[in-house]
């Protein structure tokens, strides 16, 4: 599973994230308000300071460059269907587009 | 039937009395060579070291003098097995709370990222006391070799693994005589159970 391979030995099974290391998925009111950085995030990463549900993080994020459109969108989708929450199913042109906006860094 | 009921209770009790005397009795081994000087066994201990902490004071076994602790290799960008080592760590931290003889040592392997100020920003995220969880860096090759030698554990760099590291997932488990009692898997909950209760026996010694 993606999310096993990529995301949860730091943002956990359970998308809760650790303390104030590694911040939350589930739930997140960053990753609602900022869906193009959020798959930028995955493939290329992310440095400095966010903010996400009142806390502050500040850690290197390694991005996966190998995720192709199709996985990204999975694991958007998972990301954003898991933990309660609907958020819908992230299409593959949504993808695309939110790539489009960010270069490899 | 009445005839044997007696037999039954003595049976038992004496199952549970053995039960009870074998608990008190385990004893977790000592690793390493051992070696007999003409009076005494002499143990695999750990060698002497000098790294520095989280907050840029000095670590060395005098920190440990008296204490039991618990020790890991690791280092703060890897998003491989680290993490769920730290998680795991996390709960030794959690369950030896009120053990004022149990500390934690965690030493990075990447010492020129991990400088002291960055081990500082992450112990205080992951909200750890210093005084009880020390993260230490110091000079790469002493860290190697500590890892290697005295720890039995492995700590490489590796320009070909994904982090460019290779480090074994492994918390040892070290007693007030600086000898290693124990060896556990760090990225298994259940293996991390079992260190949780050593910590219990070892106490006892």
């Amino acid at each position: 599973m993606l999310y096993e391979k990529h995301c949860s030995n730091c943002h956990q099974q359970d998308g809760q994230g650790l303390r104030r290391l590694y911040p939350p998925l589930a739930k997140s009111d960053f990753l609602k308000n900022n869906f193009n950085p959020f798959i930028c995030t995955m493939k290329y990463g992310t440095s400095g300071s966010i903010v996400v549900n009142g806390v502050e993080f500040n850690k290197l994020m390694p991005g996966v460059p190998s995720l192709t459109e199709l996985e990204l969108a999975e694991l958007a989708t998972y990301i954003t269907n898991s933990w309660g929450e609907q958020g819908g199913i992230v299409t593959i042109e949504q993808v695309s587009q939110a790539l489009s906006g960010c270069a490899p860094q | 039937m009445a005839f044997y009921r007696p037999a039954i209770i003595c049976i038992c009790a004496v199952g549970i009395l053995m039960a009870a005397g074998c608990a008190q009795k385990r004893q977790l081994p000592i690793y390493g060579s051992h070696t007999f000087n003409g009076k005494d066994t002499v143990y695999h201990t750990i060698a002497p070291f000098q790294f520095t902490d989280q907050d840029g004071a000095a670590v060395t076994n005098a920190t440990f003098k008296d204490k039991i602790y618990v020790t890991d290799f690791f280092f703060t960008s890897c998003r491989t097995i680290c993490p769920i080592m730290k998680t795991q760590m996390l709960r030794v931290y959690e369950a030896t709370k009120n053990m004022p003889d149990v500390l934690i040592l965690s030493h990075t392997i990447d010492p020129e990222y991990d400088t002291v100020a960055l081990l500082h920003d992450y112990a205080n995220r992951l909200g750890v006391e210093s005084a009880r969880w020390h993260f230490v860096t110091g000079v790469r090759d002493s860290i190697y070799k500590i890892a290697q030698t005295s720890y039995f554990t492995a700590a490489l760099q590796d320009k070909t693994e994904p982090d460019g590291f290779i480090h074994s997932g492994a918390f040892m488990l070290i007693d007030k005589k600086s000898r290693i009692r124990g060896k556990y898997d760090g990225t298994k909950k259940e293996d991390v159970n079992r260190l949780i209760g050593d910590i219990k026996i070892l106490r006892q010694e």
